[in-house]
């Protein structure tokens, strides 16, 4: 039941990012949620399931693929995954440093990804304000969404 | 086995591995992708439902659009046909034919790595009796290849024409001449260079080497000479390109010297939307009709706003399959292209959006002025405004004029002339174009246009 949940919730995200565009709120990158929820709480065993779900999201608003997708999203992953366990104690100030890395990486890789394979994308321009308002935003809103479903059932159990 | 998951997860880069494969066989995986992300676009398509009725273009509006295509078409045609016109022999008549396709992948690539082949929205069978040279304006652009042979091998006569542009490899040389300042000519052979080469054509051979040395600037014109040699005769007096002279300075009182020469073709591969072939009047033979299932049709389907939509993403509804990269159309102005899903969905990214490159066609608003052939990119978008950089082969120093913006071919589901917005240049940057498209209400009721794959193989 939490998979379907995921699968029909997760992806609309990236369209809730879209009303709260629209409503002149900071820019925020929902697919930066998506890579600090998945390196830092989610489940392990569950993650190659969890980041499908957050590639469709991707794929709704982005003009590239959907493998694009899974790589522009999964190698911060797979990059940020091993330093979990270190990431005691200041956990409000690695948050914002992996949400800011996060918001580099991925336009950066979206950039990459469009010029190898030939699938350019609005989403690869890397924009400051984003990175800052990424790590100002992003720790306090993962509290709220990690107590919400779909984010709530996948979260690893320490 | 938990300690070692968290060191080394498999599973996730064993995703990583999948979509790696997935981008190297994507037609394997395309009909799974489509089957996933249409059961996603399932959820905004329930919720559209609330959204309200399609709306049309106004009638003013599309009546624009109309005068604006049918400007475009006239002051275009003129402009191809007529410089070629007056260096032809009054027999030929020139047959004007939209490309459908340019080819530029793998071998298809030819000189300085531009894409070398077209398809043409003619077949073979139609163009069976015309010459094997191809023009536009007053330059020579390639040879017709017939179904059956070369890079045609495996074309049927009710296939596409295929044409091989001058910088292709299969392409014969060409003898050509340019004039010196002193007012002698050189003669030489140019060929296709290598996809390396700074340039799509090089000079091969010269009748006077010692002086083609001591060429020490570019920008000479070359036209060509008259040569029949049996595959493929050439009319004398064809533009090929100006000459891009590769060498040593001369430095210190010393005479240059040129170590390659180049040209340059006055237009760009990659925007070519419309080109001619000559027809013999005294040999015309009956022309059969394209083939009615190979004609552009277009299918109504509503386009609906997803969130955010004003950055360029829409949902389309449309019964049937869409091919990719279809326009999606409203009475004559281009929203976008059409990424097919399952369940009668797709997703339309608007012009703005998109970040591909774009054949495009700029009719400016001087009524004077030829039309231009641009390959541009979408560089920024902001609302209903988007940046353009855009490159054109012919007088890359001059500022591009205002005007209006249309698509140029684009493959077979974007055909040339589909109105964009009005452009205008941008005062800092002379390659980048200002384009306003125009904001209307979702949802939309549009026109996609598809192409069934082409028929008549042998």
């Amino acid at each position: 039941m939490r998979w379907l949940w995921w699968f029909v919730l997760a992806p609309q995200t990236f369209l809730l990012a879209g009303f709260w565009r629209d409503a002149g709120l900071p820019p925020l990158d929902v697919a930066v949620l998506f890579c600090v929820f998945l390196a830092l709480f989610a489940d392990r065993a569950a993650l190659p399931w969890l980041l499908l779900g957050a590639a469709l999201g991707r794929a709704l608003v982005d003009e590239a693929s959907l493998p694009v997708q899974i790589l522009v999203l999964g190698v911060p992953v797979a990059v940020l995954l091993p330093l979990r366990s270190l990431f005691f104690g200041q956990r409000w100030l690695w948050q914002a440093v992996a949400a800011a890395a996060c918001a580099v990486a991925v336009p950066r890789l979206a950039g990459l990804c469009g010029r190898l394979f030939d699938q350019p994308s609005a989403s690869a321009q890397l924009d400051g304000m984003a990175v800052l308002w990424a790590a100002l935003l992003l720790p306090p809103l993962l509290v709220v969404l990690r107590r919400l479903p779909p984010f709530r059932a996948f979260e690893e159990r320490t | 086995m938990r300690q070692q998951a968290a060191v080394f997860p498999v599973g996730l880069y064993g995703m990583l591995l999948f979509a790696l494969c997935w981008l190297t066989l994507p037609n394997v995986f395309a009909p799974l992708e489509r089957l996933l992300l249409g059961a996603v676009c399932l959820v905004p398509r329930a919720a559209s439902e609330w959204s309200g009725q399609p709306a049309f273009a106004a009638e003013a509006d599309a009546r624009e659009r109309t005068e604006l295509r049918t400007a475009l078409a006239t002051r275009l045609r003129g402009e191809d046909i007529g410089g070629g016109r007056a260096l032809l022999a009054s027999d030929l008549e020139p047959v004007y034919c939209a490309v459908r396709e340019v080819l530029g992948d793998g071998s298809r690539r030819g000189g300085a790595g531009q894409p070398a082949e077209l398809l043409l929205e003619a077949t073979h069978a139609e163009l069976d009796d015309c010459a094997a040279f191809v023009t536009k304006g007053d330059a020579l652009l390639g040879f017709l290849v017939p179904a059956g042979i070369g890079v045609a091998a495996d074309d049927g006569p009710g296939q596409p024409a295929r044409v091989v542009l001058l910088h292709h490899r299969a392409a014969p040389p060409v003898y050509a001449a340019m004039p010196l300042d002193d007012g002698a000519h050189l003669r030489l052979v140019v060929r296709g260079a290598a996809t390396v080469d700074p340039a799509p054509l090089r000079v091969d051979l010269w009748d006077d080497p010692y002086r083609a040395a001591r060429l020490d600037r570019g920008g000479h014109v070359v036209r060509t000479l008259a040569l029949d040699d049996g595959a493929a005769a050439v009319p004398p007096g064809l533009q090929l390109g100006r000459t891009r002279i590769w060498g040593y300075d001369g430095d210190d009182g010393q005479a240059a010297l040129a170590i390659g020469v180049f040209v340059v073709p006055p237009y760009e591969p990659r925007a070519l939307s419309h080109v001619v072939v000559w027809r013999d009047r005294r040999r015309a033979t009956a022309v059969p009709a394209a083939a009615p299932a190979d004609a552009p049709q277009r299918r109504f389907a509503v386009v609906r706003d997803l969130p955010g939509a004003v950055h360029g993403r829409h949902l389309l509804i449309a019964a049937g399959e869409i091919a990719a990269g279809a326009a999606v159309v409203q009475q004559g102005m281009l929203l976008g292209t059409a990424r097919d899903l399952a369940f009668g969905l797709g997703l339309v990214t608007s012009f703005g959006a998109s970040r591909h490159r774009w054949s495009l066609l700029l009719l400016p608003d001087d009524p004077e002025a030829p039309p231009r052939e641009l390959d541009g990119r979408v560089v920024r978008a902001a609302g209903h405004e988007a940046w353009v950089a855009c490159h054109t082969a012919a007088d890359a120093n001059a500022r591009l004029p205002a005007g209006q913006l249309f698509t140029g071919s684009n493959g077979p589901g974007c055909p040339a002339g589909l109105w964009i917005g009005s452009a205008e240049p941008v005062a800092d940057d002379r390659t980048l174009l200002l384009v306003r498209t125009r904001p209307l209400p979702s949802p939309r009721a549009v026109e996609v246009w598809t192409r069934p794959e082409p028929s008549g193989g042998r």
